[in-house]
């Protein structure tokens, strides 16, 4: 894959184009990681240390008493905003409130169920779960037809 | 707040409408009532239409009383069934919760307009209608489950979790097979049964009301759902069709066959006109 830089002075933005022939999962997976580190990465604290964590590293993000937590791979922390908040910081592709206490990252999701009295479950990363409150179900639909118009 | 206000309407609405229809039930009732059958029961079944059974107005001992209580019960039992969707806005505990609580009140009320209104015969039929009733509930949640189903399905799908189509849609046809054989086996059954015990000596509710109402109805209603879901899903027609055919030898004879085109023609073009619908219709996106 050929990489070419052009500067242009007075551009305030930098915006990358990826030029193929034709689309592939690899493709796919290039525009998804890059698109993830030009979003602002959100900052989190653990123990009252401060950390900024790009947005493709969340797997969600939580109401938990009185405040905010955000869960990753690797482990919980919390968030000194309020998950209206977040909504607007974060990618619109990408997350979406599955409830009211509740923003997830579609791009983790590993799987979905359905139990007899409605409740939907969602499996994020293999491990984590979250409960999707079936008001929020037109939006993720709405959430995942955007992101897949934006990408063809 | 706005729900809250709703549902007084559609309490409102359901009692009015419910202590409208009781009177009206019983009316429709005297009309059907043969004369043999009708000189067994009393002869005030034959002077004309009844606004109450006879047997009621004899326990209250005037006409208008009986007629007002029957009204008011049927008012009662209208406003619970008017809020029947209501526990849908939820899920989880807090459905089954509402859910249970809301059959407990219908079939309290529903039990008391059968028998103080003396439209059974006995007390001792009550229990059985009940469970006609935890039947439509059944039917009911089973609808509701499978949209359900769908959504997670079509969820699935968008999110890379679940393969495409499957041959014939077989596998998207399968979640509405439950509700095939309970509109297509066990409510005829239960029509049937529910024929040779009511107070009118006739088969209107599987002789008449079911091939030309129900199957029908619910045919098309499941097939346009299914259409709009996931297209023309081809075995759902001969599904409906065969889940009927072992009803028309257990209840009826060979001249009921039509009784199975009566719900695989609706389930057809009901399921061609949901194609059409998501055709024409596409799904909303966000800009």
């Amino acid at each position: 894959m050929k990489v070419e830089l052009k500067i242009e002075p007075g551009r305030r933005e930098p915006e990358i184009v990826i030029l193929a022939g034709a689309e592939s999962e690899e493709l796919d997976r290039l525009v998804r990681e890059l698109s993830g580190l030009a979003l602002d990465p959100v900052p989190v604290w653990r123990e009252d240390r401060a950390l900024l964590l790009p947005q493709g590293e969340f797997l969600r993000f939580f109401a938990e008493g009185k405040g905010v937590s955000a869960q990753t791979a690797e482990g919980v922390y919390s968030v000194r905003l309020r998950l209206y908040e977040l909504e607007g910081r974060l990618d619109p592709r990408r997350f979406v409130r599955i409830s009211n206490s509740e923003i997830v990252n579609l791009d983790k999701v590993t799987a979905l169920d359905l139990s007899l009295a409605g409740t939907i479950r969602m499996t994020l990363n293999h491990s984590v779960t979250a409960y999707v409150s079936r008001r929020y179900v037109k939006k993720i639909k709405e959430t995942l037809h955007l992101g897949r118009r934006d990408r063809t | 707040m706005t729900q809250r206000m709703s549902g007084k309407r559609r309490t409102l609405a359901g009692f009015l409408l419910g202590a409208a229809l009781a009177p009206l039930a019983v009316c429709l009732f005297s009309t059907m009532m043969l004369p043999a059958e009708a000189q067994a029961v009393g002869s005030a079944w034959t002077s004309g239409l009844h606004l109450v059974t006879p047997a009621m107005a004899e326990a209250f001992g005037s006409v208008g009383l009986a007629a007002l209580v029957q009204s008011l019960l049927g008012g009662l039992l209208g406003a619970v069934a008017a809020v029947s969707t209501l526990p849908f806005a939820d899920d989880g505990k807090t459905l089954a919760a509402r859910s249970l609580a809301h059959f407990a009140a219908t079939a309290a009320l529903f039990s008391a307009l059968l028998w103080v209104c003396r439209w059974v015969n006995s007390p001792r039929y009550i229990p059985l209608w009940v469970a006609l009733l935890a039947i439509l509930y059944a039917v009911i949640w089973l609808a509701r489950w499978t949209g359900w189903y769908v959504e997670v399905m079509q969820l699935r799908e968008l999110l890379g979790l679940d393969p495409g189509p499957t041959p014939l849609k077989w596998r998207e046809t399968m979640p509405y097979l439950p509700f095939v054989l309970l509109v297509c086996d066990l409510l005829p059954l239960a029509l049937g049964w529910v024929d040779r015990t009511f107070v009118v000596d006739v088969p209107v509710l599987s002789g008449l009301i079911l091939p030309y109402f129900l199957l029908p109805v619910a045919g098309f209603c499941s097939g346009v759902s299914l259409g709009k879901r996931q297209g023309v899903c081809p075995l759902y027609p001969p599904a409906c069709f065969v889940c009927y055919l072992p009803m028309v030898w257990l209840l009826f004879n060979r001249s009921a066959l039509f009784h199975c085109f009566m719900v695989a023609v609706p389930a057809l073009m009901g399921n061609l006109l949901g194609w059409l619908y998501r055709r024409a219709v596409p799904k909303k996106e966000t800009t």
